[in-house]
């Protein structure tokens, strides 16, 4: 994959590029502010691409608003935003456009790496990866968790992993349980919560998370 | 004709009004005029035998003057609206010392009774605001008292001329009864800018006081921000540090044990990275307590909305997006609407909250209302009167209104000129 990086910190930039490239992957370009990590996204348009949240020159959320700006210009962009803290606040800023591509994730992920190229992958592919943090506060959020009541304690952990944008496949493997167990878990909670089941998994993270946000 | 209704009623209300400012400004004179007309009754040729209806006369003035400025200040404040402050020295706390003797703040006493008379009888009487209450009681009836008796005088002449057969005192009556009905409306006006001219505390007054306050909470800073710093050291000391300890030990194991016992390598790099995992939650826990990343980031409103997002409460926030406030403020308000939501979820299990934060010319209100139990109180050195020592640092004030049974709003109010 062709991935740009932007990180203002030297080390992690650095750390993160030898990480992306000793699994095979092409690191196209590197920024350090938040004006850089525009124009890098908006030339290379990689298949994916890693901002930092906090970035100078103002070291507020540069990077998260490049980031907006770049899949303003570009719908679908696939970006994976690692920040040192996760707010639900820009989750659903990023989520907000329903284009799919897009994660959100603390950067401690990168500690798992074989989980972290795997979440990067899922991005560059259209999905969403969400920190499971993220997706702890979404589901305990105060007007969600009311509606979640009537989910038995099994569908709420398989809709905890959905919203972390995980297939029916990999939530079988993280549950050890079944395909067939766990779409039968997919169908009775999204009939309780009365979405339409869809095979897109990016739109099925996105209804999961578009019924959690809208009261 | 609605106009002449309005104005009858006018005088109507300004003659009862006049009425009682020269009934609350008359009663020090009747006091000296009753003890003139004992004096004038004992008269037996002996100059002393007025000594005694003298010392009457000046003790009812003492006692009198500081209840007669405050109906004074509550007239003007009912009447007109215009909040007059009294500005009497409060008395400090008593406290008892480690020798078993309280004091208070001039002497000790045995008891904490004694402490208290004592306090009390010390800020009483040695309270510069009791010579200014003795100046408006002298002023008074000879600057409002006279004006409000106008009408009341016209009244009493058009009653006593209208009832002669005389023409020139008909005529008297007739101008008596003008005079009353035209001064009714207005002579009442007269009680404000008097009560406001020489009731108000002295601008040095004032200023001592405001120096007492802030010398308090300068105390109080120093105090709060000093915890805060020892938590944060704390915090550091027993948390990250040790972890990142550990942390370098497990690597220098893993790196001694890597060529002999690869697998219990693999084991303690796998611990390592759990422990750095876990030293970073730490310090993103600690880094949220001192400042919040979104504050940092977007501000006020957005940092209010994440955490109304995050709060286990169905919140609402209703706010102009485009207000931005000094750093300090907005870290103030973020940490008390922080504290009352926490408050709203734990003691008065509510479910919903509203925060609004609103702005006008004098500052800005935030205001926060749950639908939990209620029953919240100010009490010291509990969480709500830190959030109002914090807030007294800007000069801000909290209000809080929680009948037992819920449901529960607190108003901030802080100033900001500059805005």
């Amino acid at each position: 994959m062709r991935i740009v990086v932007a990180e203002d910190l030297y080390l992690l930039r650095d750390g993160m590029v030898r990480l992306l490239q000793a699994y095979g992957h092409e690191v196209v370009a590197t920024a350090a502010t938040g004006p850089e990590t525009l124009d890098a996204l908006l030339r290379w348009r990689p298949d994916v691409s890693i901002v930092d949240v906090r970035m100078p020159p103002s070291q507020s959320d540069e990077g998260l608003r490049a980031a907006l700006a770049a899949r303003g210009e570009v719908p679908g962009l696939p970006i994976l935003i690692l920040s040192q803290h996760v707010e639900q606040l820009y989750a659903r800023e990023l989520l907000a456009d329903g284009s799919g591509g897009i994660g959100y994730f603390l950067k401690d992920s990168v500690f798992d790496a074989d989980q972290f190229i795997d979440a990067l992958e899922r991005v560059a592919g259209g999905g969403t990866a969400m920190d499971p943090a993220v997706v702890v506060k979404l589901l305990s959020s105060g007007s969600s968790s009311r509606r979640l009541g009537q989910l038995t304690e099994r569908e709420h952990s398989v809709l905890g992993l959905m919203a972390e944008g995980l297939s029916n496949q990999a939530i079988g493997r993280r549950l050890f349980l079944s395909e067939s167990a766990i779409s039968k878990y997919t169908t009775s909670l999204f009939g309780k919560l009365g979405i339409t089941d869809d095979d897109d998994s990016n739109r099925r993270v996105l209804a999961v998370l578009t019924y959690l946000n809208n009261p | 004709m609605r106009q002449l209704v309005s104005w009858v009623a006018s005088a109507g209300v300004g003659f009862v009004r006049a009425c009682v400012a020269v009934a609350v400004a008359m009663l020090v004179p009747a006091v000296w005029a009753a003890a003139v007309a004992l004096w004038i009754w004992w008269w037996d040729g002996d100059p002393w035998s007025g000594t005694v209806p003298f010392l009457w006369a000046c003790i009812g003035t003492l006692a009198l003057s500081r209840p007669v400025c405050g109906m004074f200040r509550s007239l003007v404040a009912k009447w007109t609206g215009t909040v007059i402050p009294a500005g009497y020295r409060q008395a400090g706390p008593v406290t008892q010392m480690s020798t078993g003797y309280w004091w208070n703040g001039h002497s000790y006493e045995r008891t904490s009774r004694d402490a208290r008379l004592d306090q009390q009888w010390r800020t009483r009487w040695r309270d510069p605001a009791i010579w200014r209450d003795l100046r408006f009681t002298a002023i008074a009836p000879i600057t409002v008292g006279v004006i409000c008796a106008v009408p009341l005088a016209g009244v009493g002449a058009a009653g006593f001329g209208l009832s002669q057969p005389v023409l020139s005192a008909r005529l008297a009556g007739v101008l008596g009864l003008a005079v009353a009905i035209g001064g009714a409306p207005y002579a009442w006006r007269s009680v404000e800018p008097v009560a406001v001219r020489f009731l108000r505390p002295s601008p040095a007054m004032t200023m001592a006081d405001r120096v007492d306050e802030l010398t308090a909470q300068r105390a109080d800073t120093t105090v709060a921000q000093a915890a805060e710093i020892r938590r944060i050291e704390r915090d550091l000391h027993d948390g990250a540090q040790a972890r990142l300890v550990a942390l370098g030990l497990s690597l220098a194991t893993a790196e001694k044990l890597m060529e002999t016992a690869p697998d219990q390598a693999r084991t303690l790099l796998r611990e390592a990275r759990a422990g750095a995992a876990t030293s970073l939650t730490e310090l993103r826990d600690l880094v949220r307590g001192i400042s919040p990343p979104v504050l940092n980031e977007r501000g006020l409103i957005d940092a209010v909305r994440a955490l109304a997002l995050d709060s286990p409460l169905e919140a609402t926030v209703d706010a102009d997006l485009q207000l931005r406030l000094d750093p300090p403020i907005e870290s103030a308000v973020y940490f008390g609407i922080a504290e009352l939501l926490t408050n709203a979820l734990k003691h008065a299990h509510a479910t919903r909250a509203r925060i609004s934060i609103a702005r006008d010319d004098t500052g800005i209100l935030v205001e926060v209302e749950d639908d939990g139990r209620g029953g919240a109180d100010m009490r010291a050195g509990g969480g709500l009167d830190g959030l109002r020592r914090r807030l007294t640092v800007f000069d801000g004030t909290v209000e809080i209104t929680s009948p037992a049974g819920g449901p529960t709003r607190v108003r901030m109010m802080l100033p900001c000129e500059s805005l």
